[in-house]
């Protein structure tokens, strides 16, 4: 081995240790025969210099060795490298897919931090989505972009549909407890009154999904945007069955649930 | 002449180009090099280093080597250097000769094709 002047020597194992740094884990590669090679490479340019080998003339070499960032080509980096790879230099779309992706593991992973992480998750994935502009260029992207949408999506769906539901039993719980008694409609017993009340909840999902219906209708793009790139297929022909399926729900509910009324166990004061 | 174009490649376009040219050929050039003989990788990379435009980082040379050994296309043999430390020598194996003959003759025919096609553009 050449003498190196300690400046030299210092900046020497800085590019030995990036070597070691890119080529780790390229499975294609053996890291530790490319230093050694690395090493005699520049032992060979240097040979002959008579004193220690200063911190220019090494540039020099290293300058023609090049950055071992650009030795091994992308594809054959190992996954988590690629994507340390994207995210530092990779295009603007690719930077945010990894980015939502790597949100949504921590998200799982530090639990009390679910919700916050898996909201700015899917912001980032929406983002990615728009900056791809179509997506059907998502290609791969989507795998890494599509989960937080998915969890985000299904619980905003969820909630779209069935919150009559919740509102209207918390509203039946709230009468029962407070204002049952008091009324002019008696039940005769806790049966009764949950089978009658469960028919208006019911009746009132069905309302609400009629009203929606009725709303997509006139404003579908509105759920294709919320829905993005998920709901391209909805058409007005699905807002209309959204909507008979309501009208199909109310009206049966409603009705049982005033002849249960009727001719069964309620009393009027 | 060839020094000229290449220099004035700051297209990213072409500069892109040139990059995926590269790939391939540093590989058959590389396995050309060491056709018929044994050489030492810094021999290879001075070898290489005549082709303007081919190598832009020396070091590039050397993972390929090392991907071409555990491909089992090269193997490398440890002899005396009278320079200095003993050095290692890479040279083809037979599955490194025979794939070699193809991807010449593949170049080959690209280049032909290539060859024609500018030709028929200049006539």
């Amino acid at each position: 081995m050449i003498k190196l002047s300690d400046s030299a020597r210092e900046y020497l194992d800085r590019y030995l240790q990036q070597i070691r740094t890119y080529l780790r884990g390229c499975k294609t590669v053996d890291a530790d025969e490319v230093e050694r090679n690395i090493i005699e490479h520049i032992d060979s340019e240097l040979e002959g210099a008579t004193a220690a080998v200063s911190l220019e003339q090494l540039d020099a070499v290293l300058k023609r060795l090049g950055s071992p960032r650009q030795w091994i080509p992308e594809e054959e980096l190992p996954w988590w490298r690629k994507m340390i790879f994207r995210l530092r230099t990779g295009p603007e779309d690719w930077r945010l897919a990894y980015i939502s992706f790597g949100l949504l593991i921590a998200g799982f992973v530090i639990l009390p931090s679910f919700i916050v992480l898996i909201a700015a998750s899917f912001i980032v994935a929406r983002a990615a989505l728009s900056e791809a502009g179509d997506p059907s260029e998502l290609k791969a992207q989507k795998w890494l972009i599509y989960p937080s949408l998915i969890i985000v999506y299904s619980f905003v769906l969820f909630w779209l549909l069935a919150w009559p539901a919740f509102v209207f039993t918390a509203a039946a719980y709230e009468w029962e407890h407070n204002f049952r008694s008091s009324t002019y409609l008696q039940f005769a017993d806790d049966l009764c009154y949950w089978t009658v009340a469960t028919s208006f909840i019911i009746a009132g999902l069905g309302f609400w999904w009629m009203i929606l219906g009725g709303l997509l209708l006139r404003w579908r793009s509105f759920l294709q945007v919320l829905f993005k790139p998920f709901a391209a297929w909805f058409s007005r022909k699905w807002a209309l069955i959204l909507l008979l399926i309501g009208l199909g729900i109310m009206i049966p509910s409603l009705g049982l649930g005033i002849c249960y009324g009727i001719y069964g166990q309620i009393t009027v004061l | 002449m060839q020094r000229y174009i290449l220099a004035d490649m700051n297209n990213s376009f072409l500069d892109n180009w040139a990059t995926q040219l590269r790939k391939g050929m540093l590989e058959l050039c590389i396995l050309n090099a060491i056709r018929g003989t044994s050489l030492y990788g810094y021999d290879i990379v001075r070898k290489l280093r005549s082709i303007d435009g081919l190598v832009i980082g020396e070091g590039t040379i050397y993972p390929i080597l090392s991907r071409l050994k555990r491909e089992g296309f090269v193997q490398t043999s440890i002899a005396e250097s009278k320079e200095g430390p003993p050095r290692k020598y890479y040279e083809l194996t037979a599955k490194g000769q025979a794939t070699l003959s193809k991807m010449n003759d593949y170049w080959q025919a690209i280049k032909t094709g290539t060859d024609v096609l500018k030709g028929e553009q200049t006539s």
